[in-house]
């Protein structure tokens, strides 16, 4: 069989809904795309956990900071979890960490912006983790096995978060003018970054992850579902979305929005958000001021070896 | 570092299911890491970990689903059976009418 034949049928073993696990052939396109979208969601989900990281000390009660601190350990669990994967199709941890720190790979844009009130925290975790929890649902149907199956924990653990998000804006909300206008303040900054989240309306048949299973649905679906679930709840509780064309078209069964800035996200996504180079530099400073630990794990072996 | 397969029971008399892996210089710490990243919220009654080199993976079609019909030894092999008894139980009540 030659590789065209092989790699015609690997697709056709595709779109039969088949998985592909860690140690079959896979076209060499294959293992780099779903090595990509695998790495840049475990680089997500850690660089994620850095922005929530300043609110544990400044959290309003013992209860929320139990709440965000759990969070955070579920998304470096996360991290742990994806970059396992991309171990497995032959990348090796030291270097998939060296690339995020070095800008050579990519995390989701949401994590480029900076926290600046108690109105983010609660934003972030209810409507961005909303977000992922809807594409990570999709993802269940990934066609690489491995991938699906931890996001079938990954959701699980997300549960939690949306509800502790919502528990956060709601109890604001309900509270002081003032503590209303915190979480009002906030959607104002966060409603840019949620409507870019899932990335540009690439149509279907020219989306290459989708075309090899690796996603399940398009990315104007997802936005699409999200606004449609989230849209009444947020106005429903008295904040104001700031889009004045938002709206659902009957006619259409869609939801218009005013026109996104594509270009300005991919500046985003190359490091040139308004917190990209101060969180990749922390990340860089984490990482030298813990290399006694990874040296200390390894040379546990090699004492015993020794 | 080596790759570690954790298997876990969720409830006391399930099976031991496949959850995922860890990499760990060591059994004791590969044992610390799985309870952190596969039962962190106490969803474990029991935890295996395992090295992989350990595990022996079979995947060959042809070994696990020889395409040979065997059907005399599985139930649908069997659904000829209901027809014959109707055929006989016809005949019976044909008899006794």
């Amino acid at each position: 069989m030659t590789d065209d034949q092989r790699i015609e049928e690997f697709k056709q073993r595709i779109r039969d809904g088949h998985r592909v696990e860690a140690g079959d052939w896979m076209p060499d396109e294959y293992r780099f795309r779903v090595s990509r979208f695998i790495e840049m969601h475990a680089n997500s989900e850690i660089m994620g956990a850095l922005p929530e990281r300043d609110w544990i000390l400044r959290a309003p009660s013992l209860h929320r900071k139990l709440a965000v601190t759990a969070k955070i350990q579920d998304e470096v669990g996360h991290a742990q979890l994806l970059y396992r994967l991309v171990e497995d199709l032959g990348k090796p941890r030291e270097q998939i960490l060296a690339d995020l720190i070095d800008g050579k790979s990519k995390f989701h844009n949401v994590f480029h912006y900076p926290t600046r009130s108690w109105g983010d925290v609660g934003i972030i975790a209810w409507l961005v983790d909303a977000a992922a929890v809807i594409s990570q649902a999709a993802l269940q149907r990934s066609s690489y096995g491995p991938y699906a199956r931890v996001m079938r924990r990954i959701c699980w653990e997300e549960a939690f978060h949306l509800k502790h998000g919502e528990d956060i804006v709601l109890t604001a909300v309900g509270g002081t003018p003032r503590q209303k206008a915190l979480i009002q303040e906030a959607l104002e900054r966060w409603w840019e970054p949620l409507m870019m989240f899932y990335g540009p309306p690439t149509p279907a048949e020219q989306d290459k992850d989708l075309a090899w299973g690796i996603k399940s649905r398009p990315n104007e679906d997802l936005r699409q579902e999200f606004l449609g679930k989230y849209v009444k709840r947020i106005r429903e509780i008295g904040l104001e979305i700031p889009d004045p064309a938002l709206r659902f078209d009957e006619a259409s069964g869609r939801w218009e929005y005013s026109p996104i800035d594509w270009e300005k996200l991919a500046q985003i996504g190359r490091g040139h958000g308004p917190a990209s180079q101060q969180r990749l530099g922390f990340r860089r400073l984490s990482y030298e001021e813990t290399g006694w630990v990874r040296q200390a794990v390894a040379g546990s072996v090699a004492e015993m070896v020794a | 570092m080596e790759v570690y397969e954790v298997f876990r029971q969720e409830k006391e008399g399930e099976a031991m299911v496949h959850v995922g892996s860890v990499d760990a210089p060591d059994a004791e710490l590969a044992v610390q890491y799985a309870r952190e990243v596969y039962s962190r919220r106490s969803e474990a009654t029991r935890l295996w970990v395992v090295p992989r080199a350990a595990v022996m993976e079979l995947d060959d079609a042809d070994f696990l689903r020889p395409p040979i019909e065997r059907t005399y030894r599985m139930g649908e092999g069997y659904r000829v059976t209901i027809a014959k008894r109707r055929q006989l139980q016809a005949r019976e009540a044909g008899h006794g009418a």
